[in-house]
């Protein structure tokens, strides 16, 4: 409960207030996106260890879900949201047997598919569904204050989410299973049980981030939604700031994506360098994160 | 048609398994996953590329400068990332995120080098200098055009990059099992521990393989503008996945066996082009999701992973 | 003793085979509760295999476990552990980023234990490991990351513990103290299949042991007679030094 009313409550209020002080709503929106899925990467690699370098492909799924329901089914968008949503959790389902794969074998085959699903979504065979790569507009349930409104509320439930796996024996024991998953399964852990709930956990945050995203834009590509920098950026952030902690990727996206939009949009070559060597920095020297750099000096960080 | 594919399909599995091949040694040798492959692959394009436009250096001729240029920035480069990566708990998912920031680094610098821009060699180049090969060894002039292989014409440059790609797997070849030190370094691909323990030198036999990886990937960069279209700063990571793909459908760890992963890649990916082309692209992935699941050793499997 | 007096774990032409190799070639031995029975056997004769498929990390490819009266063979591990059957590991395999207090919590709050009394601190202080419970594990040295991993291990309640090599590595006074704690353990109910290369310390805790060779055992009864034994004294000596 502590957690939820220092970071919590907190970060929604000021995303809640922002928007009547600051008038760039879609970077704020943005920045929202963001936390949501650096936070749906924690889920899986800081806590399990399964780094998803095809994550986007659960952003994607939900962003075309959600369109597909209101494009097809003239569904209401907060109808269309959930069932969006799980578009990214089907497709977790299907990529459950990745599982079998160790590290780095996991990763790739992530991405692969993270492509596949794009390469399937944009072909011009599959125009009358997926509108193939002239993209989406949903001009007709366009809504950018409930959008963002409705983005507060899936931030709150991901912070929610991550403070619960901080907190509780769930979360140790995904912790457990990523330290040792043998030695987890002799504590009594069912390991492939909890890791695929911790997996349909995180591509269900981003099946949201993206759905609601979709519905914030209303207008996008397939390269937009499946595009691998929200992977990429989603990943840093999450790494740079700490996993396996709440504030950690907070933390990343608030300082990373700030610099981002200092340098980043008008010479986005300058931030790809300077990403780039943060994360050879972070991998030689600070493996931990930021996170574990104040931990040195003594700070107890949740 | 069919023959056409089949052939196609070779030359171009030839190529991909020069791909490949780099990746895949210093996979075997390191247990390391380069990320970085495909960025490496674009920088030797881009050499080859600025070889060509300032100084008029054939493409043909350009390989052994590419190629010597890049193994001799392996060498510090290995002894600058990989030591410490190798000290870890995981090294193998540290490496890859650690050559994931190492390729956007050099994504990004050499964007703000050469701008976003796609740039191409003229494919007559490699015509010239196989036309006077060709010349040479029937003794009068040849005219630089289309190659007829069995009745097929293909693109000069298709046959060109096959036929270095075979040179460059015979290079490798000769290095594992004719030199000494490419006997140290199966021995140390065999078991790294024992080597350690046989007093092997693993960092130099390692950093020898690391350099010799990057300068196969930079070699098939001077082709990458005839074989995968133009070059840009940003084809990196589409070239790490495939060559990862290759030398997971051959078998990781054996960098011969990367040769059948190409053929099977190569031929595979013409016959999608051929016959199901708006899909092609989904190949790649969809067969390294597939191998990796099915048989995660590789076609090769364990029995002829001796290396 | 179970009141029928019928072994806890009966294991029967247990096989298992790795590519051409086979580990384990029809292994067959029983164990009663409260005793303790040594494995014993050159480098690989299978004992380390066996451990391994009574704790569900490989699958057996032939024959049958059956514990407390119910076949157990290729349950997953978790299950097992639920079930009452639980070990150590030859290289200790704690949960090092957490500290040593939830390595031990994680296996109580999962494990199942019957005995709803067991308590975290009890168990620390009993291995030796309550001053450094808040502590991550990693910073333990090896003889105390292995005693963590028995605390993980009886924080799940088991009737049934494969210690494999515990006593590799530790010095005389640890030696003794985790002699005296194995013993303790048998007492108080719980079977012990000890894998151990140490005689003297197999000696001291054991009643019975099970020599192994190549995938089989050759002899079963007390440590003192095993050496009596031709076979026993060819397999451990070498063939041509015996002769």
């Amino acid at each position: 409960m502590r957690h939820v009313l220092l970071i919590l409550v907190p970060v929604v209020a000021t995303f809640a207030i922002l928007p009547s002080v600051y008038s760039n709503h879609l970077l704020l929106f943005n920045f929202m996106i963001f936390i949501m899925l650096a936070q749906g990467v924690n889920v899986i690699y800081g806590f399990t260890g399964y780094l998803p370098f095809g994550y986007v492909g659960f952003f994607g799924a939900g962003a075309y879900g959600f369109s597909l329901m209101v494009i097809h089914l003239q569904a209401p968008p907060l109808l269309a949201l959930p069932v969006g949503a799980g578009a990214a959790v089907v497709l977790g389902l299907f990529l459950t047997p990745l599982f079998r794969l160790s590290g780095a074998y996991f990763s790739i085959a992530n991405l692969a598919a993270a492509l596949a699903v794009l390469q399937v979504v944009s072909n011009p065979n599959l125009e009358s569904i997926t509108k193939g790569p002239y993209g989406i507009s949903l001009s007709g349930v366009f809504n950018p204050t409930l959008a963002y409104g409705t983005a507060l509320a899936v931030l709150a439930a991901t912070l929610g989410l991550v403070i619960y796996l901080r907190n509780s024996r769930f979360g140790m024991a995904l912790q457990a299973i990523r330290e040792d998953p043998i030695s987890a399964g002799m504590a009594g852990i069912n390991v492939v049980r909890e890791r695929i709930i911790a997996w349909l956990l995180s591509a269900l945050i981003a099946g949201l981030a993206g759905g609601v995203f979709a519905w914030y834009v209303s207008v996008f590509y397939p390269e937009t939604v499946f595009s691998g920098e929200f992977t990429i950026f989603a990943i840093v952030f999450a790494l740079f700031g700490g996993n396996a902690t709440v504030v950690g990727p907070i933390l990343g996206v608030v300082i990373l994506y700030g610099l981002y939009n200092a340098v980043g949009i008008s010479t986005p070559q300058y931030f790809q360098l300077i990403y780039g060597a943060l994360i050879m920095g972070l991998v030689l020297f600070l493996p931990n994160g930021l996170v574990s750099l104040l931990r040195r000096w003594g700070l107890n960080v949740p | 048609m069919l023959l056409y594919t089949l052939l196609a399909g070779l030359l171009f599995g030839l190529y991909f398994s020069l791909i490949g091949l780099g990746l895949n040694l210093v996979f075997g040798v390191m247990r390391i996953v380069n990320l970085a492959h495909g960025d490496f692959l674009m920088l030797g394009a881009f050499l080859a590329f600025w070889l060509f436009t300032l100084f008029a250096v054939n493409p043909i001729s350009a390989i052994p400068i590419v190629f010597a240029l890049f193994a001799v920035v392996g060498l510090p480069l290995y002894y600058l990332l990989v030591p410490r990566l190798l000290k870890a708990r995981d090294p193998e998912m540290l490496s890859f995120i650690l050559f994931f920031g190492l390729s956007q680094v050099i994504e990004a610098i050499t964007t703000i080098a050469f701008g976003t821009s796609e740039r191409s060699i003229p494919g007559v180049q490699l015509g010239i200098v196989i036309a006077t090969v060709k010349g040479l060894f029937v003794g009068h002039k040849v005219d630089n055009g289309p190659i007829e292989i069995f009745g097929q014409t293909f693109p000069a440059a298709w046959v060109a990059s096959g036929v270095v790609s075979g040179l460059a797997v015979l290079f490798v070849y000769l290095y594992l099992y004719r030199t000494r030190l490419g006997y140290l370094t199966r021995a140390v691909m065999v078991n790294r521990e024992e080597a350690i323990a046989t007093g092997i030198n693993v960092h130099r036999v390692s950093a020898f393989a690391f350099g010799i990886g990057l300068g196969l990937a930079a070699v098939a960069g001077v082709f990458a503008p005839f074989m995968l279209g133009s070059i840009t700063p940003a084809m990196g990571v589409e070239v790490t996945v495939t060559s990862f793909t290759v030398i997971v459908i051959g078998s990781l760890g054996n960098p011969l066996g990367t040769v059948l992963g190409g053929l099977v890649y190569g031929i595979s990916y013409m016959f999608m082009q051929s016959y199901y082309s708006s899909w092609a692209n989904l190949l790649p992935y969809l067969l390294l999701i597939a191998i990796l699941l099915v048989r995660p050793s590789g076609l090769l499997g364990r029995q002829v992973r001796r290396a | 003793m179970s009141p029928d007096h019928s072994p806890l774990l009966i294991i029967d032409g247990l096989v298992k085979q790795f590519g051409g190799f086979r580990a384990l070639d029809g292994l067959s031995f029983s164990l009663a509760a409260g005793e303790i029975l040594g494995l014993v056997g050159p480098n690989g004769s299978g004992k380390t295999t066996c451990i391994n498929i009574v704790s569900g990390l490989y699958t057996p490819d032939g024959g049958s476990i059956h514990f407390e009266g119910r076949s157990v063979a290729g349950l997953p591990s978790h299950r097992l552990a639920h079930a009452g059957i639980n070990r150590t590991f030859q290289i200790p395999r704690p949960f090092l980023t957490l500290t040593v207090r939830e390595n031990v919590d994680i296996a109580i709050a999962y494990g199942r234990n019957r005995d709803t009394r067991t308590d975290t601190d009890a168990l620390l202080s009993s291995l030796g490991l309550l001053a450094f419970a808040d502590q991550p594990a990693a910073e333990l040295n090896s003889a105390r990351q292995k005693m963590l991993d028995l605390a993980r291990a009886l924080a799940t309640g088991p009737r049934l513990l494969l210690v494999d090599e515990l006593a590799a590595g530790l010095n005389p006074a640890e030696l003794e103290h985790i002699a005296a704690k194995l013993k303790d353990l048998a007492c108080s109910g719980i079977a012990l299949l000890v894998v151990e290369h140490l005689m003297g310390f197999i000696g001291q805790i054991t009643d019975r042991i099970v020599v192994m060779n190549a995938g089989k055992e050759i002899f079963e009864g007390s440590l003192a007679n095993a050496f009596t034994n031709s076979q026993v004294v060819e397999v451990f000596l070498g063939g041509e030094d015996a002769a």
